[in-house]
């Protein structure tokens, strides 16, 4: 066999032209396979913003997400049979003239570690923008109690900075029955989001 | 159509992208990297079950047959523009193929002109040409597909940036560590040389990565320049194979 190594070929940036057949129809994580996605229907929305908080349009945001039983349809899950059957996991918006991305999903569930630790309620965020010549990676969170929140990798962020990490439930912009949830997205700035080693 | 081979479910290990491998993440002379790269220090954490999973099976969710991006459809004229035929396989940092791996690629037509609104270049649209592709990885991480080579454009928000021709390409693996965006570029152009982009990756062997090569031309049914170009992937497994 060869020994040779195989290195990771060099990210690159998203570029302004990413094309509109690649994004549209990805935004709305509540059904698959002509099935309903259980659990609590969320709006998620945000603003990705950079420097001197001005907005970033035409970038694109990207989800992962458990579902509501906090299952990831995914083979290394354990628990994968045991996965909402009209529940994805991914989805993919572009953000407008003031930044804004909006997804339709719902509420994920904890899940839990096989050694046994537990991780809150999450989705997985990434961004790709120009500028951005490696994706940007960051989490939201949600929960009803955010200090108390004991989640392997909210425990190593800065406890100054943990509470942007969270989804905040904004009634005022609920649409009907559905909740919706900001979660706003500092590139760099006042109150930038943290972001994870990639 | 290519068949959806079932993905391997071995673990694998994700180490950080080695900053000597890849692009600055700031690069002189290209403001938006200054204003939209965070100040802070990039937070390291434990990888748990939700970012070793990830969404494997895109393929069953998004249209992933279009492999032939120089006719709109099956028995129509082909669109303008230098016909070329784009291979390479997709693998991880063990060298194992990725089978299943879903690739979507767009890039501007001949004429340097992108089909969206953002595009403000006064090159003729091919309406004939969407421009984009999505395809999945065979049994051995392979893929194809045949385009046309796209053509230089100049940057709106810039007064002197040409970019070189390129094609961008945005892969799946296996999880949410595994997800990889790039462009790339062709071998000796001009253009190459002035491009922050390219340059960005400062090392000459990584930049070899984003190249394409030129495979050894024939003449004959179809004609076509053939080009290739390996994907790889972070990731390796937890225990190393024994050669
Ligand atoms: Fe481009």
């Amino acid at each position: 066999m060869s020994q040779r190594t195989w290195v990771p070929s060099p990210y690159g940036t998203i570029g302004p032209f990413f094309l509109k057949p690649l994004v549209d129809g990805c935004d709305d994580l509540t059904q698959w396979n002509g099935k309903k996605a259980r659990g609590q229907q969320i709006v998620l929305t945000g603003r990705v913003v950079e420097e001197g908080n001005a907005p970033v349009l035409n970038s694109i945001v990207e989800l992962w997400q458990a579902d509501a039983g906090g299952v990831f349809p995914h083979p290394l899950d354990p628990r994968a049979a045991e996965a909402d059957p009209g529940f994805f996991g991914w989805g993919r918006a572009r953000t407008d003239r003031e930044g804004r991305f909006q997804f339709r999903t719902i509420l994920p569930g904890g899940s839990r570690e096989e050694n046994g630790v537990a991780r809150c309620p999450h989705i997985n965020v990434m961004v790709l923008a120009i500028g951005v010549t490696r994706r940007l990676v960051t989490t939201a969170f949600f929960s009803d109690t955010p200090e108390s929140v004991d989640d392997p990798a909210l425990n190593c962020v800065p406890a100054n900075a943990r509470s942007r990490l969270f989804a905040v439930r904004d009634a005022a912009l609920d649409s009907g029955a559905t909740p919706v949830y900001r979660f706003d997205i500092v590139l760099r700035g006042d109150h930038e989001t943290p972001f994870f080693l990639d | 159509m290519a068949s959806h081979p079932a993905k391997s479910t071995a673990p694998l290990e994700y180490a950080p992208y080695d900053d000597a491998t890849q692009s600055l993440r700031q690069i002189p002379r290209y403001p938006r990297s200054f204003t939209r790269n965070p100040s802070q220090p990039l937070i390291r954490r434990p990888l748990t079950l939700s970012e070793r999973t990830g969404p494997a099976d895109l393929a069953r969710r998004l249209p992933v047959d279009r492999m032939d991006l120089s006719r709109p459809d099956a028995g129509t004229a082909r669109v303008a523009g230098q016909l070329i035929h784009v291979a390479g396989r997709v693998l991880d940092e063990d060298g194992a193929p990725l089978a299943g791996a879903m690739i979507e690629l767009w890039q501007a037509n001949a004429s340097g002109k992108y089909i969206h609104e953002m595009d403000r270049h006064e090159a003729p649209v091919d309406p004939n040409f969407t421009g984009w592709g999505r395809l999945v990885t065979g049994a051995e991480g392979e893929y194809e597909f045949i385009t046309i080579k796209p053509g230089a454009y100049p940057v709106g928000e810039s007064d002197w940036w040409w970019r070189p021709p390129h094609i961008h390409f945005s892969i799946f693996g296996v999880s949410w560590m595994q997800r990889y965006v790039t462009q790339m570029f062709f071998p000796g152009e001009a253009l190459n040389e002035t491009d922050l982009l390219y340059n960005g990756v400062p090392d000459p062997e990584a930049r070899q990565r984003i190249t394409f090569q030129l495979q050894p031309t024939k003449v004959g049914i179809p004609n076509l320049l053939r080009y290739r170009q390996d994907f790889v992937m972070r990731g390796k497994r937890a225990t190393p194979a024994v050669d």
